[in-house]
């Protein structure tokens, strides 16, 4: 059994929990390549013209993986409960896709979370392996080590930030962006491989301690709705006394960053921030010229402070 | 022989150049269309600078670029310095005014605010990719109103009731104008409108969130539109102060970062005589297809960039 995986959208924020499971249930993971610049265009032709960059991309995906495994995985997301919800894509992704191939004999394995309807992560996971023909005992094992397994991950990869952390003397750049986006080798990539030219050692805002960026966000905002967002505007807060600037990334023209980073500019004071809005246009010019500039005036900061802390 | 510094500025829409001595006098300075062309741009700035200059007493021994195309003309001048427009017009405007605050600048493309303090930027923001609100807006307006770009600070400022044009995004100001125009508002009251609603769009967008503190200078080529300066007091209710130089100063940044740069080396004034030219190709190597651009000299490569990963790296082989 082939089960094909999208490496785009929720691959970035489930990947362990996924690969995990189907790689325990004995399933063939078939992962989609890299992004790239024949997917984004792919994606382009599939998607509805006002959707976003990453939607577009995930479109791409999707396609590649037609008729090179048995079912592919789309997951719905509606929320985690009242007060908790996702961007709509999320939403909508299962029936997007499902009609948007419908002439492609794709075949879809979903799964659904709707906390408000009583639908939880483990429900799902229970149906998707029934959908698979597996048994009760194997699916709810699969589950557990797939859990088990993206709690390590997590944690080591915390661990491995909190480390980078402590370098008090270069140059800390925090990108708050979702998983997605700061992942992809289209988007993220080169806006991360830019700021490490530039000696910046990158602090990714997606990894952080989530439950506790949750209590964080809830004090700068308290009725903010996506759970998505909230983790990364927690980040903020967690990590804001220790970095030299923030990078707030998002791919046009995404409503909930949309907000959320306006939000961020007027409230987060003390770091320069700078706010970079990614589309399709390739020419990087722009790109650099704001990413440059902005690594200059930090350093120019930085050393300030640091002349200041000798002279005292 | 007493030693002298070139700074290159080529924007979107204007080239400019200066040469300076070691004291950041002015020894020789240009400002012209670039066209679409930078290569030719550099080329007739680099022509005019040295009949200004005298050669025979000053050496240029240090050249930086900035600007949009600083990449480009940086290979071309072999320039020792190539660095982004933002902190070449910091360094450049705090070179004249020490005390500034804030900095306002509108180009051809861009915008973008520097929040400065105690001589050392702090904070900038820039727009975003969109060019809603700069020079290009003015410049295409004005062709719709069939007025050079030129003629629309004095007519602004004939005006004693701007007319409201929403300015947020071009395409939709456009339409408002348009229909603002039918129904008969006077022509000097939608250009003080249009100028009106950049600064407005400005502030909003690019200023957003940030305190703008006097001294307050005002740079970028729509500085020299005499409508979008009091526009600018009117709403901030503080002196607008403008350099008559105010278009040189990103190239007087950068030929300052040049001349504090340790490494020099002489330049040599005869590029008119090179044939440079850029080519395009595009990387088969994998699915991104990435468009290489190929700088040569005299048919030599001398550069390449655009690749996204290492495989489409091109290798330039030393000249002889």
């Amino acid at each position: 059994m082939k089960i094909g995986i999208p490496r785009a959208f929720l691959y970035y924020k489930y990947r362990y929990l996924w690969e995990t499971f189907f790689h325990e249930l004995g399933c063939e993971i078939v992962l989609s390549p890299e992004t790239n610049r024949q997917i984004v265009k792919d994606g382009i032709n599939y998607a509805m013209d006002e959707s976003c960059l990453s939607s577009k991309i995930y479109l791409g995906h999707v396609h590649y993986l037609i008729d090179k495994c048995d079912y592919i995985l789309v997951p719905r997301i509606a929320n985690f409960g009242l007060g908790e919800v996702v961007c709509t894509k999320f939403q909508a992704a299962y029936d997007v896709i499902a009609n948007t191939f419908r002439d492609q004999n794709i075949k879809i394995l979903n799964y659904n979370i709707d906390h408000r309807k009583k639908q939880t992560e483990f429900k799902a996971f229970m149906k998707m392996g029934k959908e698979l023909n597996k048994r009760k005992f194997e699916i709810i094992r699969a589950y557990f080590m797939a859990k088990q397994a993206e709690k390590t991950y997590f944690q080591l990869e915390l661990k491995k930030q909190q480390e980078l952390l402590k370098r008090d003397s270069e140059l800390k750049v925090l990108i708050v962006s979702h998983a997605y986006n700061i992942y992809d080798k289209f988007v993220g990539e080169p806006i991360v491989k830019y700021l490490e030219k530039l000696d910046c050692i990158i602090i990714i805002g997606e990894i952080s301690p989530k439950q506790e960026a949750k209590q964080e966000a809830k004090e700068m905002s308290p009725t903010l709705p996506w759970t998505y967002n909230k983790e990364l505007l927690g980040a903020i807060k967690l990590y804001q006394k220790q970095v030299d600037g923030i990078v707030l990334m998002s791919s046009f023209p995404c409503g909930p960053d949309s907000l959320v980073n306006e939000m961020i500019i007027r409230k987060v004071k003390g770091k320069p921030i700078l706010n970079l809005v990614l589309d399709e246009q390739e020419g990087n010019a722009g790109m650099e010229t704001r990413l440059e500039s902005f690594v200059d005036i930090i350093k120019l900061k930085k050393d300030v402070v640091n002349e200041k802390q000798k002279e005292s | 022989m007493k030693k002298a510094y070139l700074g290159v500025d080529v924007g979107s829409i204007s080239t400019k150049g200066v040469i300076i001595d070691k004291n950041n006098k002015i020894l020789a300075e240009a400002y012209l269309w670039t066209e679409g062309n930078p290569i030719g741009a550099v080329k007739r700035l680099i022509s005019e600078l040295a009949n200004q200059f005298e050669q025979k007493k000053y050496k240029v021994v240090g050249v930086g670029t900035t600007g949009s195309a600083r990449k480009l003309t940086g290979t071309i001048l072999g320039a020792n310095v190539v660095k982004n427009e933002i902190t070449a017009h910091a360094i450049g405007t705090t070179s004249l005014y020490p005390e500034v605050r804030t900095i306002f600048e509108i180009g051809g493309q861009d915008s973008k605010i520097i929040i400065i303090e105690d001589g050392i930027v702090v904070d900038y923001a820039m727009n975003t990719l969109c060019a809603a609100g700069t020079g290009a807006f003015l410049t295409s307006q004005a062709r719709r109103l069939g007025l050079e770009v030129e003629e629309f600070g004095p007519l602004a400022l004939q005006s004693n009731n701007p007319t409201n044009i929403a300015a947020r995004c071009t395409v939709f100001a456009e339409s408002d104008l348009v229909h603002k125009m039918q129904i008969g508002h006077r022509r000097e009251d939608i250009v003080a409108g249009l100028c009106k609603a950049v600064v407005t769009n400005y502030l909003n967008n690019v200023g957003k969130g940030k305190k703008i503190k006097s001294p307050i200078v005002f740079q970028g080529g729509v500085s020299k539109n005499i409508g979008v300066i009091k526009a600018f007091s009117d709403v901030t209710k503080e002196e607008i102060i403008v350099d008559p130089n105010s278009h040189l100063l990103g190239a007087l940044g950068v030929a300052i970062l040049a001349k504090n740069k340790k490494s020099e080396k002489d330049f040599d004034f005869d590029i008119n005589e090179i044939e440079f030219e850029t080519r395009g190709v595009e990387c088969k190597k994998c699915a991104n297809n990435c468009e290489i651009i190929c700088v040569f000299k005299d048919g030599y490569l001398i550069d390449s960039w655009g690749n996204r990963c290492e495989n489409g790296a091109i290798k330039i082989k030393e000249q002889s």
